[in-house]
């Protein structure tokens, strides 16, 4: 089983600029798991001190809103998963 | 009808099958409302009034700043500490004397913003903070009017068109509440994101085209990419679940 994480570019610093990992999960919650697995300073990034994930970011499933429920959502092999920050500037 | 003069200005809008003059005639009869007057609202302002949209309303309640001058196009030097909406309604003018373009001093919020969009067939997001994109957004919906979301960050920005009662809305979209901060942006960012949405609002007026709606597009000047994401009207959505999918 392997998902490919698009990860947005403030992300990347802490994956040595690369702008998709490959992980392991049966749900996007393991996913991303397997992706602090790799690279542990984006815990802090993805979830908040309640382990819940952070509110300024939306999970998108293969091109599609993934909410509500997204870290229970399912994936499968070949599946892409974004991980895309709120703008709010104008 | 059209004088020889907006015959002239819009002839090359008028000569586009999609546009013609039945489109340019809807032009001139729409209102659109423009909330802000800054990095967005200067280049959805300028292309709306240039394309001949008969009355722009614009809202903002602050004054031109030094430091607003890397993006807000609509202010010049010379109009530092000057209100933000009378420098642009003096550009707007100067730029297409046939429009009519009113101006309001007000900070939208949940008080002023039912009565601020009475009678206007368009809402248009030029905010920087997302708290009054929220109040506009339920506002938007509760009187029925479409709202053409854009936002920006660095060299990011996203832009959604919002068809109340048919399609995904911001709050459908967006879940958190970000605080309000100042945010870095390059002029150019704003520039691509607000001629997108002066684009969407034109298409939508003259009843043409494929509408961002359900899909946010996302562009990434750095990379120089645009992609783009589907996103679901949410039947629980705290601004529009209540409101009957009418698709």
């Amino acid at each position: 089983m392997s998902v490919q994480i698009n990860l947005h570019k403030t992300h990347r610093r802490y994956t040595n600029g690369q702008e998709s990992v490959y992980v392991e999960g049966n749900n996007v919650k393991e996913c991303l798991n397997d992706l602090i697995g790799k690279y542990p300073p984006l815990r802090k990034e993805i979830f908040d001190k309640k382990g819940q994930l952070n509110p300024l970011m939306e999970v998108y499933l293969n091109g599609e809103s993934a909410y509500p429920n997204e870290l229970a959502r399912e994936v499968k092999d070949g599946d892409k998963i974004h991980l895309i920050y709120m703008l709010a500037g104008g | 009808m059209f004088t020889q003069g907006e015959l002239k200005r819009y002839d090359r809008q008028i000569m586009m099958k999609e546009i013609g003059a039945h489109g340019q005639e809807k032009l001139k009869r729409s209102k659109i409302f423009i909330a802000g007057a800054g990095g967005l609202g200067s280049p959805i302002a300028i292309y709306l009034a240039a394309a001949g949209v008969g009355l722009i309303k614009i809202a903002d309640g602050d004054r031109v700043e030094l430091s607003n001058l890397n993006r807000q196009v609509l202010h010049w030097e010379e109009d530092i500490g000057k209100k933000k909406i009378e420098s642009a309604k003096d550009k707007l003018i100067r730029l297409n004397p046939n429009i009519k373009v009113e101006i309001s001093y007000d900070s939208i919020n949940q008080n002023n913003v039912m009565q601020m969009l009475d009678g206007f067939d368009v809402l248009v997001d030029a905010l920087d903070n997302l708290a009054t994109r929220y109040i506009l957004n339920k506002a938007a919906i509760k009187k029925n009017i479409p709202f053409f979301h854009g936002a920006v960050n660095g060299f990011e920005g996203e832009i959604m068109d919002i068809i109340p009662g048919k399609t995904a809305c911001l709050r459908c979209m967006y879940h958190g509440e970000p605080p309000s901060k100042k945010f870095p942006v390059v002029g150019a960012t704003t520039a691509v994101i607000g001629s997108i949405q002066a684009m969407e609002v034109i298409k939508y007026i003259a009843g043409i085209g494929d509408l961002l709606v359900n899909r946010l597009l996302i562009f990434d000047g750095l990379d120089m990419k645009f992609k783009e994401f589907k996103v679901k009207k949410n039947p629980e959505c705290e601004h529009c679940g209540n409101i009957r999918n009418k698709q």
